[in-house]
């Protein structure tokens, strides 16, 4: 029994030295060959859904034995393993959102909840269907726990605020305003999917990539959304709407006029989208010059250049 | 702590005790079985 015990701990340690090696591997691949970093890595938080499997075989042999308690047991135990896989990587997503933003609200706990979850599932399973003692399985369940947190961390708590510069506290519009530009982009995205004509699917992509850029220049700095006011409110939403009523209408009605009024508006939109992003960036780089003018004048004044 | 390391040290934790549990769970289930499997062989 000792040797198994020996023999199945090194073989976890192999194992887990070679899917940290993989990651690591296959991170380091992924940084290379890609622009821009993803924005929620997707394996993250999986292995969580694949090392509670054996419950569920126990479960269905359970079931063929016609094991009703035991059934039970081992299908509340994986039930419970998924339930905490899921919360756990909803948590991940949020979490890597909350990272990935300047201004953010703190987000749920879902991470701290999956990892509890997860811990009374492993305690759950270790003494009802493992048939270890109570004391045990606590320790199995405390285990488990530390591990979660060891792995993927709890959440961030505390808010990103942003004040604009009279001082005023304005996370709440901010928020408000991504929030709605970014339901704005998806409902252009499910919209797109409804229209059958290549040239316009092909056009309405490069619209959202360009949207999609916008906001993540607006997300850096949220100070630049003053300026970027027109765009949410007017060109993004005016969009939204267009799209909208092409994918509803062009099925039913088959006017050339509509295709090219349409094409004539999506031409537009691109080009107030591409003059938008070069507003913002040529902003930033006044602001730069400013910032490199006012150093220069206090060095000169200073006598060291 | 590197983070590295403490990665590793969680996944360990998690594969020891998740996995352990869950095997020991399918191990036990296919313990009660055998009885029946090898007493339906016999018959």
């Amino acid at each position: 029994m000792g040797r198994l015990f020996l023999m199945t701990s090194l073989g976890l340690l192999v194992l887990v030295a070679l899917v940290l090696l993989i990651k690591r591997r296959f991170s380091l691949m992924a940084e290379r060959y890609q622009g821009a970093p993803a924005r929620f890595p997707t394996t993250k938080g999986l292995m969580l859904f694949v090392l509670p499997l054996p419950v569920l075989f126990a479960a269905i042999g359970a079931l063929g034995r016609g094991n009703l308690s035991n059934l039970f047991d081992n299908a509340v135990c994986y039930g419970l393993f998924l339930w905490g896989a899921l919360l756990l990587r909803r948590g991940l997503r949020t979490e890597a959102d909350y990272t990935r933003r300047q201004v953010a609200k703190a987000p749920w706990p879902l991470k701290t909840l999956g990892s509890g979850v997860i811990a009374l599932a492993t305690a759950l399973t270790a003494w009802s269907s493992a048939q270890y003692s109570l004391p045990i399985a606590v320790v199995f369940g405390g285990l488990a726990l530390l591990g979660c947190y060891l792995s993927y961390g709890f959440d961030p708590r505390g808010a990103k605020r942003f004040t604009d510069r009279d001082g005023v506290d304005t996370t709440d519009r901010v928020i408000e305003a991504l929030t709605q530009a970014e339901d704005s982009i998806a409902a252009i995205e499910r919209a797109t999917r409804d229209i059958r004509n290549a040239e316009f699917n092909s056009r309405l992509r490069r619209i959202v990539a360009q949207a999609r850029q916008i906001l993540a220049m607006l997300e850096e700095d949220p100070r630049d959304l003053r300026r970027a006011r027109k765009f949410l409110n007017v060109y993004l939403d005016g969009a939204k709407q267009v799209t909208e009523g092409y994918a509803k209408t062009h099925g039913r009605v088959t006017a050339p006029e509509l295709e090219d009024n349409f094409r004539r508006v999506l031409t537009t939109i691109e080009e107030v989208f591409t003059e938008q992003q070069q507003k913002l960036l040529e902003t930033d780089v006044t602001d730069l010059d400013v910032q490199i003018e006012v150093l220069s004048t206090q060095l000169k004044r200073e006598g060291v250049i | 702590m590197p983070d590295f390391l403490r990665k590793f040290i969680g996944l360990l934790l998690l594969f020891a005790t998740v996995g352990i549990a869950a095997c020991q769970a399918m191990l036990v289930s296919c313990s009660s079985s055998l009885p029946a499997i090898s007493s339906i062989l016999t018959q």
